[in-house]
């Protein structure tokens, strides 16, 4: 092997050890699973950012409104776009499933659309981009009766404007 | 429309019969200081019955005993709404469970009468068929009838009204005011019949307006006709304003209808939430509101301001309900954990847990006079309504479904009470008492309809 074709190698290895870094140091797992990146290949333009925030919903357990690993993970990803993109506004909509009382539950969903809220503005985000608004269990994303439609109607949507 | 010409006696037929219980309620800190004691599932119902509300009061043994017995008389003379009034007033009374209408197969001679007044009323033959009370009417003319009820017993003259008739919605007025002196008469309150029915209905999607109906059904009324969902209604004690929680796609606000000028104003919070509004006896509002981290219970001012706040935790506090004398205020609470009911003392600022049974107990109604608390509470097959007496901890079951059967309100009788429930596939509304019994369904119209309250409305 001569010089040149060592130092393409080596040039090779070194990028590849780059985009590695950037993906576990930086790197959020897009709606899809696949890899997005806030400085390199995640959403290059507002429209995309704004499409990402908007299509990860945040879950929750039945009546709790902590939020757990995945949904942090989520939220990070999300602080991140909107801290990079900072004309975009987001409004935290809290959802609950079908079982328990509608007043409770509203009450409920703005606890959840709150949790979200906060965990936001922890991260660095402008209070100017957010706000909360709870429909309790008015509007489920699934119709259904059992845990498996619950599970994904307890949940925090992002309403997104820029 | 009604003229009074005379009551000979005010008549109270239930203390005569012995049926008129008098028990004044314990003082509610007593009530307070025994509620964490826990409560007696599934109480006794014939002692719960037996013990009365202030006052007079029916209290049937069990929701299937009648304890009145009423003979309602041919109607003599001439109008066109002579059948349609003997309907409505039939209609009416089979709404008091403790009251039945006697069959005229059952009476010697049947009903029809040669006169509506006395002399001349032929009292034995209701006496031999144990008749309590006989009402009689008799048209003067086309558009005016006098009815009159009487005390079979002793063959006196109770009260008496003459009525101007003029249309089809004054048949509903004059049967519902008639009624309501009787059951005054025999109970010592009439609002039932004079009372209306604030409710949610659906309109489509995301769409719910503020409606009213009278809990007998007629005289079904859109209020509100704004986009986004209406609920959670209360209405003011002087009859002029109904307020509710509205949500569209961009915030909650308080929304408000007057009926002074039937326009409707909403207005914002910081915090956007707006949960439960419940009026006090003042008029002023306590609602639901997040003030930072958690919904807590706000009193507003009579211009809607925020004033103070009442209920306060690290939780969710939520659907305030307030009894009549405004010292005692129920709702919802997670701050142990699950949702339960608490009852603070606004006073005092003493509280207690009222709900010691089940894992998710919401949607509180205390009653006016301050005795009971209903509540939904979540069970196996959905939620099921449960009452919770102040003054001796006692609790018992009063709906089972089937569906789910939420959102209960007393009535201003403190006996009736209104609920939504889903048993027959939809949303509907439906009467039950203190005492449990089958519900029966308010007609309502098509729909789902949901969040019942009480009001009396101005006339």
């Amino acid at each position: 092997m001569n010089k040149f074709a060592r130092f393409s190698m080596l040039l090779l290895i070194i990028t590849a050890l780059f985009a590695g870094y950037g993906c576990t140091k930086g790197g959020v797992n897009g709606p899809d699973g696949s890899a997005t990146d806030g400085q390199a290949g995640g959403p290059a333009t507002i429209e995309e950012a704004a499409n990402y925030i908007k299509t990860a919903p945040v879950y929750f357990a039945y009546d709790r409104f902590d939020l757990d690993a995945t949904a942090k993970a989520d939220l990070k990803a999300k602080a991140d776009l909107m801290k990079r993109f900072s004309n975009i506004k987001v409004q935290v909509e809290g959802h609950c499933d079908e079982r328990g009382t509608e007043e409770y539950n509203l009450a409920l969903g703005e606890r959840r659309a709150r949790a979200a809220y906060d965990y936001l503005l922890m991260l660095g985000v402008n209070p100017a981009q957010l706000s909360t608004h709870s429909y309790g269990k008015m509007y489920p994303a699934v119709q259904g009766n059992s845990e498996e439609a619950w599970s994904k109607n307890r949940r925090d949507e992002f309403r997104v404007t820029y | 429309m009604i003229r009074n010409f005379k009551i000979k006696l005010p008549i109270l037929l239930m203390l005569a019969l012995g049926l008129v219980l008098s028990a004044a309620a314990l003082p509610l800190h007593s009530a307070l200081a025994a509620q964490d004691a826990p409560s007696a599932q599934g109480a006794p119902s014939a002692q719960a019955a037996q013990t009365g509300l202030k006052g007079r009061y029916i209290a049937p043994i069990s929701p299937s005993a009648y304890l009145v017995q009423a003979a309602l008389a041919d109607p003599l003379g001439e109008s066109r709404y002579l059948n349609e009034l003997q309907a409505e007033i039939r209609n009416n009374l089979g709404f008091l469970p403790f009251l039945r209408l006697i069959d005229a197969r059952a009476v010697p001679g049947g009903l029809k009468l040669p006169t509506a007044s006395e002399p001349g009323l032929d009292f034995e033959r209701f006496r031999l068929t144990r008749t309590d009370n006989l009402i009689t009417s008799i048209w003067i003319n086309s558009n005016q009838v006098e009815l009159r009820a009487f005390d079979v017993s002793n063959g006196k003259f109770m009260f008496g009204s003459r009525f101007d008739v003029e249309s089809t919605k004054q048949v509903e007025e004059v049967a519902d005011e008639f009624c309501a002196m009787f059951m005054q008469a025999l109970t010592g309150r009439g609002d039932f019949f004079r009372s209306s029915l604030a409710f949610s209905k659906s309109d489509g999607p995301r769409k719910r307006d503020i409606w009213t109906v009278r809990p007998t059904g007629g005289n079904l009324t859109r209020r509100t006709n704004i986009p986004g969902d209406a609920i959670s209604p209360t209405w003011s004690h002087d009859g002029r304003f109904i307020v509710f929680s509205h949500i569209d796609d961009r915030s909650h606000a308080l929304g408000v209808w007057d009926a002074d000028t039937n326009r409707v104003q909403r207005l914002r919070f910081p915090g956007n939430t707006v949960i439960g509004p419940c009026f006090m006896p003042d008029n002023k509002v306590a609602v639901s509101l997040t003030d930072g981290r958690n919904p807590s219970i706000f009193l507003l001012d009579h211009s809607f301001k925020k004033e103070k706040t009442l209920i306060n935790s690290w939780a969710i506090d939520v659907s305030p309900s307030v009894d009549a004398s405004g010292n005692y205020l129920a709702y919802t609470s997670s701050r142990q954990g699950n949702p339960h009911i608490f009852l603070t003392n606004l006073k005092t600022g003493q509280t207690a847990r009222i709900s010691s049974g089940g894992k998710y107990n919401t949607d509180p109604s205390i009653s006016p006079d301050g005795t009971l608390v209903v509540f939904a509470r979540q069970m196996g097959g959905g939620h099921r309504i449960f009452l919770h007496d102040l003054r001796n901890g006692a609790e018992k079951q009063l709906t089972f479904g089937p569906g789910s059967d939420e959102q209960p309100e007393f009535a201003p009788d403190s006996y009736f009470i209104a609920f939504t429930s889903t048993r027959s596939g939809s949303k509907k509304i439906y009467l039950t008492t203190r005492h449990g019994g089958e519900p029966r369904q308010i007609d309502t119209g098509s729909g789902e309809a949901s969040f019942p309250t009480w009001g009396i409305p101005r006339k």
